[in-house]
């Protein structure tokens, strides 16, 4: 069965996942992502159908709170980890300049 | 190595402290918690050249906070069992105003805003940090190979290595450069690096501890623990972290006790535990399966009762791992963008657009493990592949939790090994990393359905304090939704016998 997983494909994904890789590194992730996935094969052997998936790490329900006023206090914090920032703002460049797509 | 008599006796008072001991001499005054702090940084500064446990130290912080314990202990104030003891916590954990790299080159510069709810809870008690532990990129691997700055060496044998992802902690722990630590376990990344350098360490059931303040890797499955010298430790500092907090939605409340670390050997009597088929495969580790073979028998000298059970799913966890995991990587570390945290140097190119800020930054702060699983985790998640793989693993993992629930009918606990084999030489399992990701075979499962699992050195495997080339071998006890009680009250009647033994 040939991989589901070609060089097309894989910078398809690369480029997705907002990854730069470099062609040796492309070599490289290609080769491994075949052989992981000639893994995954087994599952199909199977058989789940009517088996709901399990979407979480428990099984526990969910609880909601009260609906009411709170302080946050982390309220700021973070803002002096960007990299970038002006008067407590996150600065970034422009969102749609004429080389992005 | 050259050490002074004095030293010698300094380690040789580290080498014995528990948080237990610890808390008798602190309190009996018997010595203060700075004198320990300070010795504990004398002994990393001369030792962590050879080991690399720790990726920051946080000195300055360390020293003040004991200060504050000695006065404490001077006015006799009544103090938390964890008053001044020092620790050693991941480096994916973080600390208001310390490092936390998460083992990234990607987060090299970024200082932590805020402290985890764990962190909250510990500062609370008073406890002591004395630095940030060494790990695989975002928690990502099973020997801290992966770190994007150094490896760490395992203290038993500096050619082999400690386990990972929270391989840091272990070996700190292991070579007395920390009374405890804490650590996260996504797959067994607290449990194999125990097992690998000889300590205790606690996979705590999913939503007993908070996560708030964890950098994320997959969120159905991390869960932070302590790695620490005995079973009765690992009791404590999990106590002293469980439990509900505000910024954690999956946490909850519990009501765990004292049967925590005062177990009864009656209790103990009334388990039944379980010996799955599945995990003593044909072609096991022969030291291994001997290993495990001794503590059956002494187990079966409490008068404890063993039944042979079956877990028919085993085989595809890993695969159905190894697709869930990446996919809620891929969506995780889309908050790593150069942008939010910090930012990697841009030696190349001026860039102009937020795209190339995000390209370049993942692109150079990554390292092939963490960019692999992303990618592998953007195709899994993709249109046309989603059924067949995503949807499909998640199918098996309620097979796999179906497996345990029947299993948990017949008995309390579940036995198995911890790892395949014992630790392997840095570099073996590099080019492979399918055979890296199957040292993990015998955690992962507990991770996928959410269970309590502990992982504890076996006494005849742990290497004589003269050497002998032994490396430690370590079993897990996996127990039922939110009774850690069970398996650590198991570990401490083991720990009890052995001591008595030797």
């Amino acid at each position: 069965m040939p991989s589901p997983i070609n060089k097309k494909i894989l910078k398809y994904l690369a480029d997705l996942a907002r990854l730069e890789l470099s062609p040796r590194e492309e070599e490289r992730l290609l080769k491994d992502l075949q052989g992981i996935l000639g893994h995954f094969e087994e599952l199909q052997r199977l058989d789940t159908t009517e088996v709901a998936p399990m979407t979480g790490g428990t099984s526990l329900k969910n609880v909601f709170r009260e609906d009411e006023e709170r302080k946050n206090k982390y309220a700021g914090a973070g803002v002096e980890a960007f990299p970038e920032k002006e008067g407590g703002f996150l600065k970034t460049p422009p969102v749609f300049g004429n080389d992005d797509q | 190595m050259e050490t002074t008599i004095n030293s010698l006796n300094k380690m040789y008072s580290l080498r014995n402290l528990t948080i237990k001991s610890f808390h008798d001499g602190l309190v009996s005054k018997k010595f203060s918690a700075l004198e320990i702090t300070q010795a504990f940084f004398k002994h990393i500064k001369e030792s962590d050249k050879r080991i690399g446990a720790y990726l920051s130290l946080n000195e300055d912080g360390a020293l003040k906070a004991a200060e504050r314990v000695d006065i404490a202990v001077a006015q006799d104030e009544e103090l938390p069992i964890l008053a001044g003891v020092p620790l050693a916590i991941k480096d994916n954990i973080l600390i208001k105003s310390l490092p936390a790299t998460a083992g990234s080159k990607s987060l090299e510069n970024y200082i932590a805003s805020y402290s985890a709810g764990v962190i909250q809870k510990l500062k609370s008690e008073k406890a002591i940090f004395l630095g940030k532990t060494n790990l695989d990129e975002f928690a990502m691997g099973s020997s801290t190979e992966n770190s994007g700055f150094h490896i760490t060496h395992n203290p038993h044998d500096p050619l082999r290595v400690p386990g990972g992802s929270s391989g840091g902690s272990a070996a700190a722990v292991a070579a007395h450069m920390a009374v405890a630590a804490l650590g996260s376990d996504t797959g067994g990344s607290i449990r194999q690096p125990a097992g690998f350098c000889g300590v205790v360490g606690l996979k705590t059931t999913y939503g007993a501890v908070s996560r708030n303040g964890l950098i994320a890797l997959a969120s159905s499955l991390d869960q932070i623990g302590p790695i620490t010298k005995t079973v009765e430790d690992a009791a404590m500092l999990f106590k002293a972290i469980a439990g509900h907090d505000p910024y954690d939605a999956t946490c909850t409340e519990t009501n765990y006790g004292e049967e925590l670390w005062n177990p009864k050997l009656e209790q103990v009597r009334s388990l039944t535990i379980g010996l799955p088929d599945e995990y003593f495969p044909k072609g096991l580790d022969e030291e291994v399966q001997k290993a495990i073979g001794k503590v059956i028998l002494d187990l079966e000298s409490l008068k404890i009762n063993f039944k042979k059970i079956s877990l028919p799913h085993t085989n595809f966890a890993l695969p159905c791992y190894y697709i869930i995991l990446p996919a809620e990587v891929s969506a995780n570390l889309a908050r790593f963008d150069g942008i939010r945290y910090s930012r990697i140097e841009d030696k190349k190119l001026n860039t102009k657009t937020l795209r190339d800020i995000y390209m370049r930054h993942r692109g150079e702060g990554f390292g092939t493990e963490t960019k692999r699983r992303i990618i592998l985790g953007t195709f899994v998640l993709s249109s046309g592949y989603y059924d067949a793989y995503y949807q499909k693993a998640q199918q098996v993992r309620s097979l796999i939790k179906n497996d345990f629930e029947k299993a948990f009918n017949e008995v309390d606990v579940i036995l198995t090994p911890v790892s395949p084999t014992s630790a392997f030489k840095i570099g073996e399992r590099v080019s492979d990393p399918y055979s890296m990701y199957l040292s993990d075979i015998f955690t992962i499962p507990a991770n996928l359905v959410g269970l309590p699992a502990v992982s504890i050195p076996i006494k005849e495997t742990l290497p004589l304090s003269s050497g002998g080339g032994r490396l430690p071998i370590g079993f897990q006890l996996i127990g039922r939704h939110f009774r850690e009680a069970d398996i650590l009250a198991i570990g401490q009647f083991y720990e009890k016998i052995k001591a008595s033994s030797s």
